[in-house]
Parts: C-alpha cells; sequence; structure tokens
C-alpha cells in the first residue's frame, strides 16, 4: 500500500487512558510502543485520553480494530483479550463516556460498516495520580505489544 | 409539607462538574435555586514562581476542550509583558486558530451534549437522550455535527501540529509558519463545513418554535452583555476592545483596553460554589450582572464582516427589538457564530502574507505586568499575570467566560425551576430543564474554577430535622 490518505488505514489500534493516572496510562503506553515498532502505512496507531464520537469514522473505514486500555475489579496484572461486537450505548447519564461496542454500533449507523474488532485490557492495581505503572501491569507491557503485533501479522496477511 | 430541597447532582452533559440545589418553600414552590461548581483548581495559585513564557503552555491544561483559548489570552498577556508588536502574519495565524477552536467547540457543545434535547424533546426518555440517541434518531445530523468537529480539530491539528494542548503559540507570535499544503488542505475541506453549517442552521431555526416555553423562560431577564468588539463595532474573536450593552440594546461603555479590565469588572465569591462572580463595577452587584459569549457577542456588535453570517446576524437580532434576551437563543447565536468563522478562516487564509515565514519576535521581559483579552468559544477570556526582575509569575488572575456567566446562570436556574418544578409532582423532564439552562451557557467549570486569593467555603452542621445546628465561614 503506498502513502495512505488520513484515516484510510486497514487496522486501527486505539490505546487509550489518562497517562497522569497509573495504570490507567496502560493503553497509551501500549500504543506508544507500537509507535516506535510498527510503521505499516496501513496501520493506524492512536493514543487516546479517552474514546469519541469522531472516531466512528476511523472505525467505519478500517477492516480490523485493536482496543487497548486498563480495566479495573480484577487480579491486578489480568489479561482479558475478546472480540467485541457492535452494540447500541443504552442508557448513558454520563456523555463523557463511551464504551468501544457504542462506536462500532455508531460507525454502522452512521457510515454503513464498522471494523471487527477485539479489545485487549488488563486489570490495573492503582490508578492514583502518577504516570508510573504499577509492577503486576507494568510487567504485561511486552506480552500486550507482541500480542498486537501478532494480530497485525494475521490481519495484514489475510488483507487482500 | 415542610421546606424541602431538590439536588440534581451531577448537572449533566456539561464540561465539569456541578451540582444545582433547589429550595422548596412550605407549599412546594421554589424559593431559592442554587448552581454549586463543586470542582476546584487553582492555576493562579501554582503558576507562581514559573517563567512567564511557560504560561500559555501551563495555561493550556486549564482545559481539554478549548486549551487554545488559554493558549492565546496567555501569549497575549505574555506580548504584553515582552513589549513587542508581533507579527501581522501571528496575528491571524493565530486568529485562524482561534476561530477553529470556535467550529470545534461549539459543534462539541450544540451536536453533542444541547441536540438530544432539541431534537429528542426535553421530556424524552433520558436513557437515550445522549449523542448516541441522537445517531440512532438523526444518523445525518449526527454525521454532520461529528464532521463539524472533526473539521475544527483538523484546522487547529494543521496549524499547530496537535488538536489538544499544541504549543505551537507562543510569546511574541507562533513558532512556525502555515505551510502552503495545510493552507490548502482547510481550504478544501471548507465548503463541506460551510454546508454543514447552513443546513444546522435551516433546520435550527424551522424548529425554534417548539421551544416557545423555554425561550421564554430560560433566563430570559435583562441583564447587560459584555464581549469584545472590533475598530468598526464588528464581531471579534482575537483582539478588539471591550463593550459593556444593556438590555434595551444601549451601548453602556465602550472602548475599554483590555488591560483596564479591572477597573470595570469586580469579581466576589460565594460560599456554596468554588466559581467566581463577575460584575460590571460602576453599577455594584447585583446590579451590574452580565453575559458572555455567543448571545453577548451578537447582541454588542453593529454587524460582521463576512457575508453569510452578516445575513443570519440581521435575522437573529430581529427576535427583540433591544438585545436578545433569552439564554434559550445561545444556541442560536453559537451557530451564527459557527458559520462565522468558517468564512473568516476562509478569508484569512486568502491574505497575501498568510505564509509569511515572519511570524515571531523575540524579546526579553520589558514590562512587569501583562494582561490577555480574547474571546473563547464561551464568552469572553482575560489572562492577567506580574512578574519579577527575572521574569518569574509573582501573581495571577484568571477570568474565565464561565465567571462572568455565573449570576445569570443563577438567576436563569430559579427562574426555570420556578416555571417547571412543582415540589409535589415532579417528573424527570422539569429537572432537565433546569439542566438545560445551564447547557445554553455551555459552562466550562474545569476552565473557570481558580482562586481569587480567598477561598469561599462554608460548612454547615444540620440535625436529623434539618435545623441548623452550627457553621464556620473561612
Amino acid at each position: 500500500m503506498g502513502s495512505a490518505p488520513p484515516f484510510m488505514s486497514r487496522i486501527l489500534i486505539i490505546g487509550y487512558g489518562n497517562p497522569l493516572r497509573g495504570d490507567d496510562a496502560f493503553g497509551w503506553r501500549v500504543a506508544e510502543r507500537l509507535l516506535e515498532l510498527e510503521h505499516d502505512p496501513a496501520v493506524d496507531i492512536l493514543c487516546l485520553h479517552q474514546i469519541v464520537p469522531e472516531l466512528m469514522d476511523p472505525l467505519s473505514r478500517a477492516d480490523f480494530a485493536i482496543f487497548i486500555d486498563a480495566c479495573a475489579g480484577d487480579e491486578p496484572g489480568a489479561m482479558v483479550e475478546r472480540r467485541i461486537e457492535p452494540q447500541s450505548a443504552g442508557a448513558a447519564p454520563f456523555t463523557h463516556h463511551a464504551t468501544p461496542e457504542a462506536l462500532l454500533a455508531g460507525a454502522r449507523t452512521l457510515y454503513g460498516r464498522a471494523a471487527e474488532a477485539v479489545m485487549i485490557s488488563v486489570a490495573g492495581a492503582d490508578f492514583s495520580l502518577g504516570s508510573e505503572l504499577s509492577p503486576p501491569v507494568a510487567s504485561r507491557l511486552d506480552e500486550v505489544v507482541t500480542t498486537v503485533l501478532r494480530l497485525i501479522a494475521t490481519r495484514c496477511t489475510l488483507l487482500p | 409539607m415542610p421546606r424541602q430541597r431538590i439536588v440534581i447532582d451531577p448537572v449533566t452533559r456539561i464540561e465539569g462538574h456541578a451540582k444545582i440545589s433547589l429550595h422548596l418553600d412550605e407549599q412546594g414552590r421554589v424559593e431559592e435555586a442554587y448552581f454549586h461548581v463543586t470542582q476546584f483548581r487553582g492555576f493562579e495559585k501554582f503558576c507562581e514562581g514559573r517563567p512567564f513564557y511557560e504560561m500559555p503552555s501551563l495555561m493550556a491544561r486549564i482545559c481539554g476542550i478549548c486549551p487554545v483559548s488559554h493558549l492565546i489570552a496567555s501569549a497575549k498577556a505574555c506580548d504584553a509583558i515582552l513589549a513587542v508588536r508581533i507579527p501581522e502574519t501571528a496575528v491571524r495565524l493565530r486568529t485562524i486558530l482561534n476561530l477553529g477552536q470556535i467550529v470545534q467547540s461549539h459543534a462539541l457543545s450544540f451536536f453533542y451534549l444541547s441536540s438530544p434535547d432539541l431534537l429528542l424533546g426535553m421530556d424524552s426518555d433520558p436513557a437515550q437522550r445522549n449523542i448516541f440517541g441522537v445517531i440512532e434518531a438523526h444518523p445525518e445530523i449526527a454525521k454532520d455535527g461529528i464532521r463539524l468537529r472533526q473539521f475544527g480539530q483538523q484546522v487547529i491539528e494543521w496549524l499547530a501540529g496537535k488538536r489538544i494542548h499544541p504549543a505551537w503559540v507562543a510569546p511574541g507570535g507562533v513558532n512556525e509558519p502555515l505551510t502552503a499544503a495545510n493552507r490548502d488542505r482547510i481550504l478544501a475541506a471548507m465548503p463541506e463545513a460551510l454546508a454543514i453549517a447552513r443546513r444546522t442552521l435551516d433546520w435550527f431555526k424551522t424548529g425554534m418554535e417548539r421551544f416557545r416555553e423555554e425561550i421564554r423562560t430560560f433566563a430570559n431577564s435583562p441583564t447587560l452583555f459584555m464581549g469584545l468588539v472590533n475598530g468598526k463595532g464588528g464581531l471579534e474573536f482575537y483582539d478588539g476592545k471591550l463593550r459593556f450593552l444593556d438590555a434595551g440594546g444601549h451601548v453602556v461603555q465602550d472602548g475599554i483596553a483590555g488591560a483596564d479590565y479591572a477597573a470595570h469588572i469586580g469579581e466576589l465569591a460565594h460560599p456554596w460554589t468554588y466559581l467566581k462572580t463577575s460584575f460590571y463595577k460602576p453599577l455594584g452587584y447585583p446590579e451590574g450582572v452580565y453575559r458572555v459569549g455567543p448571545l453577548a457577542r451578537l447582541n454588542i456588535i453593529d454587524g460582521c464582516d463576512t457575508p453569510l453570517a452578516s445575513q443570519e446576524w440581521a435575522e437573529f437580532r430581529e427576535l427583540d427589538r433591544g438585545a436578545v434576551l433569552s439564554s434559550f437563543h445561545y444556541h442560536y447565536a453559537r451557530l451564527v457564530e459557527i458559520l462565522y468563522a468558517l468564512e473568516k478562516i476562509e478569508q484569512l487564509l486568502h491574505a497575501p502574507d498568510i505564509l509569511d515565514p515572519n511570524v515571531r519576535a523575540i524579546a526579553s521581559a520589558n514590562q512587569s505586568e501583562g494582561v490577555g483579552v480574547a474571546e473563547a468559544p464561551r464568552g469572553t477570556l482575560m489572562h492577567h499575570y506580574k512578574v519579577d526582575r527575572d521574569g518569574l509569575i509573582v501573581w495571577a488572575n484568571l477570568i474565565i467566560a464561565t465567571g462572568h456567566n455565573n449570576a445569570a446562570m443563577n438567576r436563569g436556574v430559579l427562574q426555570v425551576a420556578r416555571h417547571f418544578v412543582q415540589g409535589n409532582k415532579l417528573t424527570e423532564g422539569m429537572l432537565n430543564r433546569v439542566e438545560a439552562v445551564i447547557r445554553a451557557f455551555d459552562p466550562c467549570l474545569s476552565c473557570s474554577t481558580h482562586a481569587d486569593g480567598h477561598l469561599a467555603l462554608e460548612v454547615a452542621l444540620h440535625a436529623h430535622d434539618g435545623a441548623l445546628l452550627d457553621s464556620l465561614k473561612n
């Protein structure tokens, strides 16, 4: 593929979270690392504080999307990789919060299609102010980067 | 029936954190209403001791929605400390950047935050009354909103390198000239943005009749209005002088230099909110309550210098004989300003020297004090700094649009609550209207909660029956 126009890449990587809120920076850190390692013009990598409706447009243009985020609740460092499907937002009292599923649903409603997508989340231990990842979360960084690179390689070979 | 208090917490679809409390009398009628801003930032204090040239980048961190406004007001205050006149091309580039932000922020306010009320109805299911509900019910309008916001963000990115917290604006001008490629990219995207702005105005005006009751009661009361006007009395976002207008549409005071704001604007703190309240000093408080932002800007001007927005402005001003008073019309004014911003960006990009490489004046601190004033999406933004001999900040004061509007917002909440809320029969739609009047102002609370050297705080101790046992004030 030659020089890709904006948002025309086939694979979209979205690492998101607050880089000043401890483990919430996990998705951001993974995306930063990927920016150093992955230079295929068919792959767009975004570091974002939060996911917003403007992403529906690029999600409708991509063939495959990977969301990377930190989550709360599980054993710190626990990693989950799961396929996600478009799903409407339902009750959403806080409009500052959107889910990847809702963005995929919006992409399909507004633009007629949505990327296939997976979500990779790692349970955080500490979300207080700070720019360092906690040890159990930091220890997952390389593994998740490798996982995403593997997914990219797999998808790229499947592309026409 | 005992006296009661209704609390709406949090207020949704605004920038930042706030709650509203309504106090009812024995008959269940609304007696008092308060808009409490419950977050506190303190930028004015922790910037003390920092070099003045760091201020634009520091101050931009106040907000993720309108960092460009803070960059510009801060850089203008620093220009004054440098005592330089910045290159004309830098003025134009800063203006384009500011207008790009007007577009993206107004699109956010109108489409993402308020259009759910306007399109789905004030009484519609709150679970659907959000941008995702608009996507389901009105996908073409939602697509327009997203596209328009993208355009504004793209202008910022193409000029300044990134969409949020760019470092391109600096004391003395901007860091890099505009490239021909980026100028052409903006111009190429302009026809679509203009078409969206025009059709949005069309459907909004057509549907306005359905909101007669809201128009009549949404902070619809006489106040002053304030904002910047240019040398011809026209719409101005970057420079110009301050003008105060009364509710009858008469100019109260004109030609106030930004640096002289303190002689005309007073500030006070209330014990029930972290948000300062501003007032017009010659009239005192509360007589000197005024509004800023899109509604105020379209009220105070004598015209605007772009053809399409000029026509829309003339139609807008026919809403009232004097100033347009209903704060519901902030929405309408926001749309007219989007149209103006797009046309003005296009005009400025066609300026013959817009690609001039001379975009920054270099100097050291030559003054011990500087004031920067510009129009942010939500209204007039003021940054005022004092520095020591080494150029380190020793004092700072910020007056943010939402602070200018604080008293008017509180009046609006009371007016709406008295009209729509009856304590013995509450509905969600009633309370949504109380929130919607706040949304009309599009307050940005993360921007506007700062220290003025005195933090007003009151702690009240109530017994189980509600009786006040003790209170403490600082």
